[in-house]
């Protein structure tokens, strides 16, 4: 793309927007793969005094024991984000596969009983049911994921069913059937394409929530647990020094916080490109 | 659904009266409650029945001795066939017995309905504050017409959803409470004047994200009333300010607002979870933390059943709350 193309693109509606979430996301990414590869310091390597300040050899300072905090900061990226992007890629997959199926059924009885498991799934705070859920599995970033698995897909099944029930009564599915498609073709080629572009955008938001609820869960000590280094875990260690020593909070904090930002940018601008506003 | 609103649609044609067409639409949203609690209930009785092996073995350890274990089995009733280990759970949750705590030798019932009045306190305030602040944001944006406002608009509240409220508690103690010390962290006392002085804070890290949340589906659909016909009639009618504030554009606007509002209550449940670890509250989210990790099985289960209910509970009010507002709502 010549740069006088992406000029015309960016003045589009809320492309401008996007592009700051992506280009802010794309850095905290690469932050994260570059400061592992080749940063000095590892993420539990115990290199300088303790509650060094910000600055100097270490630029975001040290912590209570002494570790490197902007080595800590950026190892986090791939277990919050990694874990984050499976937390909502298993239950898109699983979620829009099963509304789908749902909207197309024809048996009632299936409807009523899968849809009011999901309604009864739904009704449970995703947080109350982690929580809950992690008393029986165990702490750690693995429960999160099988949780995740286990209840976030009700909610991409409610959407991916509403507008499979929408879309089954439009004329090209209609002309599919008279055209003798498999029903396996029509699912696939026309039916879940239209559905997926709905559940994809709830999956953008619902990756900014589940971000924060990995980095909650962890700040409670109920998901990645010290001497991990996890924002969530990283902010809950530094509370207790956060008078004197605020930077072994903030900067794991503003990571978060960039992160879902970021993100946040990403549907802002997507919901203004499609005249949402 | 669709089913349903063309039952009523035909009773309305019979020429029955409003009133009747609203008794049966609640008693079909009524019905569909009592369908989602049911299986609120079955979450919650399979949750225990989901850990890895033996719930009993689990929380006593391997070296256990076998009596322990079996006792223990005994006493979260896990010593009967699946079916009856249900129907027990469900007929003692009729009697309002949910077993006794693991921790403590207390009621699951008793643990909960002290912590409880904590969490609805701080919810209650949470939304009071959000109400008074989103309403007249998102009337002033969506009247004010200018493109330069709600972009701004739209850019923060983005921003301020997205923000973990956790670390924003965090903050907040840094600067109100050791800074100024005006939000006192210990000692919470559940009498009314005097516990706003330990709520306003969480309430207002709370209020932050319920804001920018309500505020935005609050600016769409007035946005979206704004360009109905009887605005236009209002204006020309020359009705007066207050009322047309009320009757032609907030009571319209509120029905997609107050449904959302019922689910965010829910949602607050679990972010309270949060609030009340960092601000030491007594409430049932400390109760929740410190019995999954003592694996206090009765009590995550009971506490675990109560939030669903309570959801299921807001939002049928919720829904109500709206067709109250709205008659034009389908649910």
């Amino acid at each position: 793309m010549s740069i006088k193309k992406f000029r015309r693109w960016l003045d589009e509606p809320g492309n401008s927007v996007i592009f700051t979430g992506f280009s802010m996301f794309v850095a905290i990414v690469l932050a994260g793969i570059l400061v592992p590869l080749f940063y000095k310091y590892g993420p539990n390597d115990f290199v300088g005094m303790p509650f060094e300040r910000p600055g100097g050899e270490f630029l975001f300072g040290t912590d209570q024991l002494g570790r490197d905090i902007l080595s800590r900061t950026f190892h986090s990226v791939y277990r919050d984000l990694g874990v984050a992007f499976l937390g909502v890629s298993i239950p898109f997959v699983v979620g829009t596969f099963i509304g789908i199926i749902l909207g197309l059924s024809k048996s009632k009885k299936i409807i009523a009983v899968i849809s009011s498991v999901i309604d009864g799934i739904n009704a449970f705070p995703l947080l109350i049911l982690a929580v809950a859920l992690i008393a029986f599995l165990g702490p750690g970033l693995g429960s999160v994921v099988i949780i995740l698995a286990l209840t976030n897909w009700a909610r991409y099944a409610r959407i991916a069913r509403t507008k499979a029930v929408v879309v089954s009564q439009q004329n090209y599915i209609e002309a599919a059937y008279t055209l003798g498609y498999p029903r396996r073709r029509i699912i696939r080629k026309h039916v879940s394409p239209n559905v997926s572009s709905e559940t994809i955008a709830y999956a953008l938001s619902d990756f900014i929530l589940v971000i924060l609820l990995i980095a909650g869960l962890s700040f409670l000590g109920l998901a990645a647990t010290p001497p991990t280094a996890e924002w969530g875990a990283m902010i809950s260690e530094g509370r207790t020094y956060i008078i004197n020593a605020p930077w072994i909070t903030l900067f794991p904090g503003a990571a978060l916080c960039w992160s879902a930002i970021s993100l946040a940018f990403i549907v802002e601008g997507i919901s203004r490109r499609e005249g949402k506003v | 659904m669709n089913t349903v609103n063309e039952k009523v649609n035909k009773t309305a044609e019979k020429g029955v009266d409003n009133r009747k067409v609203f008794a049966y639409r609640v008693g079909i949203r009524f019905i569909r409650s009592i369908a989602v609690a049911f299986w609120v209930t079955v979450i919650a009785f399979t949750l225990i029945r989901l850990a890895p092996g033996d719930p009993a073995q689990a929380r006593l350890g391997a070296a256990a001795e076998p009596e322990a274990v079996e006792a223990l089995r005994k006493q979260l009733g896990l010593d009967v066939n699946p079916l009856e280990q249900f129907f027990n759970f469900f007929r003692g949750l009729i009697k309002g017995d949910m077993g006794i705590s693991l921790q403590f030798d207390r009621e699951v019932t008793d643990i909960i309905f002290t912590a409880l009045p904590v969490t609805l306190w701080l919810i209650g305030f949470s939304v009071l504050i959000s109400i008074f602040v989103a309403i007249p944001i998102a009337l002033f944006v969506a009247t004010s017409n200018n493109v330069l406002i709600a972009y701004i608009f739209r850019s923060t509240t983005a921003i301020s959803i997205a923000l973990p409220n956790f670390f924003i508690a965090l903050l907040g103690i840094l600067i109100f409470s050791i800074r100024y010390n005006w939000a006192p962290l210990l000692g919470y006392t559940p009498s009314f004047p005097e516990n706003l002085k330990y709520l306003w804070l969480p309430a207002l890290v709370n209020a932050t994200t319920l804001v920018a949340i309500l505020s935005r589906v609050l600016y769409s659909s007035i946005s979206d009333t704004l360009k109905e016909e009887f605005v236009e009639t209002g204006v020309i009618r020359g009705i007066k300010r207050p009322r047309f504030f009320w009757f032609y554009i907030l009571k319209p606007s509120l029905a997609p607002t107050v449904v959302l509002l019922s689910y965010i209550m829910g949602v607050m449940l679990g972010t309270t979870i949060i609030m009340e670890s960092i601000f030491a509250l007594p409430g049932i989210g400390t109760e929740l933390i410190t019995a999954v990790i003592s694996r206090d099985y009765p009590t995550v289960q009971g506490i675990t059943f109560i939030f669903g209910i309570i959801v299921v509970f807001f939002s049928f009010f919720g829904d109500l709350m709206a067709y109250w507002l709205d008659r034009r709502v389908k649910f």
